[in-house]
């Protein structure tokens, strides 16, 4: 019956949607109001206002940096959240209650996941510093470092990884990314600017192209190991759980 | 007939009512997540064909690409901080499950409400 119910309501939504759907300008037509009002201006003057050639970066870390602050503020208050739900990591606890046998796998497996891990790496690095120049920034190349980690995780246990990407390690980044972001973004209010703008009246007329770009990299560079760390300790923390919970044997 | 030429629109919209049967009709809590980011996924890819152009082309200004044929650039933007925040959402949510598996042993929806039910009758609401 409560089956019955819900297939009916959804069925019903879906018929709503499509309706509206059916009422909403074709798509990809370049007349239409998404694509005609802020969205040329951007177009036309992002790549001298923000010196990079990648439109989309230039939004999110210049026009829109209170956003990504507010982004990157998001993504450490769920780590705090999931440590304070799953409890804090104490230094030198982790190996306390970790049992540090190996996780049953193949040679095949490991000799993979030993030979993959420094190129996913490596192409994480591409994706992070080549951010302002192609699809790609910060947030993605974290998020694929985050996932190399992971497949080691999986495959080698929570013991090897821990040690490969120590607490210390893990909290330095975490912290300074955030800090580097805003301090960076701060320097432009300094300068007589925008939060994360970099035209400085007060210091000069404008920076130096390239030193902007080296400011975007850096920041990109911060988020993108923050992000990585943020994962890696949100990972530990549920395994950590995990084997806890699990009966002794 | 529009709604065909709006077919990702279409997709995106029944991609949505898939994910909101998964949250209602499924009993695992796990299962219910998933449909919530199959939602999620909905609507970054809802966002994302609103920014779609006609042979449009990456806004990436390399090599005298002209802007007036670059596809919507705020969708994407906005969409990342999407992604970042329904990756925080889930990871939340997530731990919270853990902590529910390691109090109940069960996932069950009805079966948790069945245990919370039997706490307060014995237990006079203390878990």
């Amino acid at each position: 019956m409560k089956r019955v119910i819900s297939l009916l309501f959804i069925a019903a939504l879906a018929v709503l949607l499509l309706y509206v759907v059916a009422s909403m300008p074709p798509m990809g037509d370049p007349k239409n109001p998404t694509a005609t009002h802020v969205i040329p201006r951007y177009l036309e003057r992002a790549e001298e206002e923000t010196h990079t050639e990648n439109v989309i970066t230039g939004i999110i870390l210049n026009y829109r940096g209170y956003d990504t602050m507010g982004e990157v503020t998001v993504i450490f208050c769920a780590l705090a959240a999931v440590l304070a739900v799953l409890g804090r990591e104490r230094r030198g606890k982790i190996f306390g209650f970790v049992d540090r046998s190996e996780v049953p796998s193949s040679t095949i497996v490991k000799t993979m996941v030993r030979f993959i891990v420094p190129f996913i790496i490596l192409f994480s690095v591409y994706t992070i510093m080549h951010g302002e120049t192609s699809p790609g920034g910060g947030f993605q190349g974290g998020a694929i470092i985050g996932g190399s980690m992971i497949i080691f995780t999986t495959i080698f246990g929570l013991y090897e990884s821990s040690r490969r990407v120590p607490l210390r390690l893990r909290a330095a980044l975490e912290g300074s990314a955030v800090m580097g972001f805003f301090l960076v973004g701060v320097l432009g209010l300094v300068g007589g600017g925008n939060f994360l703008t970099y035209a400085w009246p007060r210091v000069a007329g404008n920076l130096q192209p390239s030193l902007v770009v080296w400011l975007t990299v850096l920041v990109e560079i911060g988020i993108g190991l923050g992000g990585a760390m943020v994962l890696v300790s949100i990972l530990f923390a549920m395994i950590r759980e995990e084997e806890e919970i699990a009966p002794a044997a | 007939m529009r709604l065909l030429h709006n077919y990702h629109y279409a997709a995106a919209m029944i991609l949505f009512c898939l994910g909101l049967h998964t949250v209602i009709v499924r009993r695992n809590i796990i299962k219910k997540l998933i449909g919530l980011n199959i939602m999620e996924t909905s609507v970054f890819f809802f966002y994302i064909s609103l920014g779609y152009l006609k042979e449009g082309i990456a806004p990436i200004r390399v090599g005298g690409a002209e802007p007036a044929r670059m596809v919507n650039p705020i969708p994407q933007a906005l969409i990342l901080t999407g992604i970042v925040v329904a990756v925080s959402v889930t990871a939340l949510a997530l731990s919270m499950v853990i902590l529910l598996y390691r109090q109940y042993g069960t996932l069950d929806v009805d079966r948790l409400m069945r245990e919370e039910e039997k706490g307060e009758a014995v237990g006079g609401g203390e878990v």
